[in-house]
């Protein structure tokens, strides 16, 4: 246990401090802002370090392997409908709790002064994704092709990109990145090991991939017609 | 120095952490109380919770008081440099590094080699996604500073990935399309982010909300598109079976232990049981981003997971 968390902590600071020291020189050679600035990004760079790391210390101690024995659970007790609907509230509620999410959102209420609130954006992403999660559940259950999917959903994205209004363009494909974050990737895949598990012998494998990439598809989407219908 | 920002709305902070965690100790009551599970699991439950109430305090204050307006402000210093050119290098040279670090991109690289087959190494395909997303970040610069409609980078940009779709190997596909995330680490979503925002917002004729955005997309976009190019590059036969192949040699010391954790999920009854500490310890050392490895791996090939991959990290010629 402390070396999982020790692992954890490494893995956070390998990914965290490299791009601090790259900033710190640009700083200090490109830009020279006030020194009360850089310390501000200092501060923050402690403080995004240690959160990420108690969270996902919580996430993968706790909440993962609970999401794990609910999934098994599921199951072997739970009917199609029930796991459907159960794709859909855990797609919802992880993307809820999802830091990426949140920090774009909030990027974007600030950005847009407002205009786009970061809660109705939230909600946005992460009905998409309880949408695409449960999509993407059934598809695994029809054995349909991944893609099938994949292609109808680019293309659909595509399409409705034409009629968004532009302040929502970009926001809605960035959301489809934010989405791939440390609570929402292991909680649906855990998912999708459960509904392929549904099907006993046939391949597993193969028909697990792509439940990310069905996933981020969702948010974009949803954000799209959040602009249509408010833009 | 005054470190009193530090503190700055932090109760707002809180109370939206607050909104954020309940939802998901909500539903994990509901299932566990539905399904009877075990009842030491609440006391697991109530930990994990509160760890990731105050990670997620932490991490939102940290962005909030410190990366976002230091970005912001970083960004429209740049941006309003005369030679705002330097965003071009500037982005290109942060998107190389944050994918260099980010260790969700060292898995990936390994299951790009084992898709296949040991024909790509994993050094290339890591170096070639710093290169790709360095790429794409520092287009996405040139996009807001030339003032290119996102359209004309990003519709591209899915076309090409639907069309390497339809001529690659299904295999190359799902690894690929399941890769979109791991480019986006922490640096990109909150720092780097938070530059371009800054840089758009400071220059004339750029809106904030219309150009600043979007750099995510295409970070997320890089890595799709590579992996099936590379797929295309090195062509493979035998690469078509097992998507997520595993090489069993670097299966070795971690590999009893793991076994033992996938034996004891294997047991259904037990595991919901008695066994629940078991299936604890299994996940602890899920990776970030890329339990998709492990999970599958967990159900298709008992014990050979996620360790290994962090043995790759370490040590790529393992």
């Amino acid at each position: 246990m402390l070396n999982n968390v020790k692992e954890i902590f490494l893995e956070v600071l390998q990914a965290i401090v490299p791009i601090v020291v790259v900033i710190t020189l640009i700083q200090f050679f490109v830009i020279r802002t006030p020194i009360e600035l850089f310390w501000q990004f200092i501060v923050g760079a402690v403080l995004v370090t240690s959160g990420l790391f108690l969270f996902l210390v919580g996430v993968r101690i706790s909440l993962l392997p609970i999401g794990h024995m609910i999934g098994s659970e599921l199951v072997s007790r739970g009917s199609v409908v029930i796991l459907l609907v159960a794709a859909f509230i855990f797609g919802f509620v992880v993307t809820v709790a999802e830091p990426d999410v949140r920090v774009l959102s909030h990027q974007v209420d600030i950005a847009s002064a407002g205009a786009i609130e970061a809660g109705v954006l939230i909600i946005a992403v992460s009905l998409g994704v309880g949408f695409f999660v449960t999509v993407a559940i059934l598809r695994i259950l029809l054995g349909v092709p991944i893609a099938y999917l994949l292609t109808t959903g680019y293309i659909l994205i595509v399409i409705l990109s034409f009629f968004v209004p532009p302040d929502f363009v970009a926001i809605s494909f960035d959301a489809g990145g934010v989405t791939t974050g440390p609570m929402a990737v292991p909680f649906i895949l855990a998912l999708g090991v459960g509904a392929t598990s549904v099907l006993g012998g046939k391949s597993g494998v193969s028909d697990t991939f792509g439940l990310i990439g069905l996933a981020s598809i969702g948010p974009v989407i949803g954000v799209m017609i959040l602009g249509v219908i408010f833009g | 120095m005054n470190f009193s920002f530090v503190l700055q709305e932090f109760d707002q902070v809180l109370l939206e952490v607050l909104t954020a965690v309940t939802p998901v100790l909500g539903m994990f009551l509901l299932f566990v109380l539905i399904y009877k599970l075990p009842k030491n699991l609440l006391l697991t439950l109530l930990k994990g919770v509160l760890f990731a109430f105050a990670g997620l305090a932490l991490f939102l204050q940290g962005v909030k008081v410190g990366f976002m307006p230091v970005g912001t402000e970083m960004g429209s210093v740049l941006g309003g440099m005369p030679d705002r050119w330097i965003l071009i290098p500037i982005g290109f040279l942060l998107g190389f590094v944050a994918t260099l670090a980010e260790p969700a991109v060292r898995i990936l690289c390994h299951q790009v080699e084992d898709t296949s087959s040991g024909a790509i190494k994993s050094n290339l395909i890591l170096y070639t996604l710093c290169l790709a997303v360095g790429i794409f970040i520092a287009l996405a610069m040139t996009r807001i500073i030339y003032g290119i409609p996102f359209y004309y980078i990003i519709i591209p940009g899915y076309m090409l990935a639907i069309i390497l779709m339809i001529f690659s190997k299904p295999s190359f596909t799902a690894v690929a399309f399941d890769s979109g995330g791991v480019a986006t680490g922490p640096m990109t979503v909150t720092f780097i982010m938070a530059l371009a925002v800054g840089a758009a917002d400071t220059m004339e004729g750029r809106d904030a909300v219309v150009d600043g955005f979007g750099l995510i997309a295409l970070v997320a976009l890089a890595p799709i598109i590579m992996v099936m190019l590379l797929g295309f590059l090195f062509p493979e036969e035998e690469a078509e079976q097992d998507p997520y192949g595993e090489d069993l040699e670097t299966e070795s010391d971690h590999g009893d232990k793991e076994n033992e954790g996938t034996e004891k999920h294997e047991s259904t009854e037990d595991d919901q049981s008695s066994e629940a500490s078991g299936d604890l310890e299994e996940a602890e050392v899920e990776p970030y981003e890329e339990s998709n490895i492990s999970d599958d791996e967990k159900n298709q090939n008992a014990g050979n997971k996620n360790e290994e991959d962090d043995n790759h990290d370490r040590d790529p010629q393992a």
